[in-house]
């Protein structure tokens, strides 16, 4: 492998990583705040 | 039944998407002039696609919502969470579309960013989608939705500049390779990669803007039982 496609393969990895960490982040933020509302709804008791 | 429904949605949903990296690495050829730095394209251009559909629905909420909120409330309320969840997934889905696509302007071009119209205007559509979502995070008072739905539809107005702008003008970003001049078009051995990676990734859009939409319905009855609260206290 040259120098150059060892350099497109670090590329290309880093944004399907990238891609991966955002998308999935985001999915646990949701997570997060969906429990959270969760806990909350049922002390006020609420639908 | 709808737990299960909603597992299978889930798993079909994952298996698509291992299938699509599959697809994009294993079975797609390198691409002839640009080597392994073409395959960002699958994950890139799905990300831009499933953001178009996402801002759609939260401009159609935010249209739902000016045309309901005086006589049907219930029905606002509902078209409103539909365009704050629109905006925050089609946010996410713009912010992974903004940082691929440097990746691959860094080995393609040799630079990571340039001011050309495709890559200006979809900044301008990333900070216009932004400001919205920090309008709503951070204005209070009854106006704020209406105000907000204003904004998302001037917003809105940015969409099609973005998706029309390497049509209109000459960009350093490439040409369209679906429906562009002649000549564009995908080798036939990439595109089933493509289409599958558009199809998970699209099943995967559907799934985080339901679970969004759930979460703000939810933020609207905690805030009306508050709201509630304070006028019998």
């Amino acid at each position: 492998m040259d120098q150059a496609a060892i350099l497109d393969h670090q590329f290309r990895v880093a944004a399907y990583v990238i891609t991966w960490v955002i998308q999935l982040g985001y999915l646990a933020w949701l997570g997060m705040k969906w429990r959270a509302q969760k806990k909350d709804a049922e002390r006020r008791r609420i639908g | 039944m709808k737990k299960l429904a909603i597992g299978v949605y889930v798993l079909v949903t994952l298996a698509l998407l291992a299938w699509g990296y599959y697809q994009a690495i294993y079975v797609a050829p390198n691409d002839a002039m640009q080597g392994e730095i073409f395959r960002i394209i699958y994950y890139h251009v799905p990300s831009w696609a499933i953001a178009f559909v996402a801002l759609s629905v939260s401009l159609a909420g935010s249209i739902g919502y000016l045309a309901c909120r005086r006589n049907q409330l219930d029905w606002a309320q509902m078209a409103d969470a539909w365009a704050v969840a629109g905006a925050e997934v089609g946010v996410v889905f713009l912010t992974v579309g903004l940082t691929t696509g440097p990746l691959w302007g860094r080995r393609a071009w040799g630079i990571w960013w340039t001011w050309d119209a495709r890559l200006t205007t979809s900044l301008v559509l990333w900070l216009i989608y932004v400001s919205y979502l920090l309008l709503r995070r951070f204005a209070a008072g009854p106006q704020m939705q209406t105000l907000a739905a204003v904004l998302n539809i001037f917003g809105a107005l940015d969409t099609p500049i973005v998706y029309m702008s390497n049509r209109w003008w000459r960009t350093q970003h490439p040409a369209p390779v679906f429906g562009g001049a002649e000549g564009s078009g995908m080798d036939p051995s990439m595109v089933g990669a493509l289409m599958w990676n558009m199809l998970a990734w699209f099943l995967w859009g559907v799934l985080i803007l339901a679970l969004r939409y759930r979460v703000e319905r939810q933020q609207q009855k905690i805030a009306a039982a508050e709201a509630h609260a304070a006028l019998n206290a």
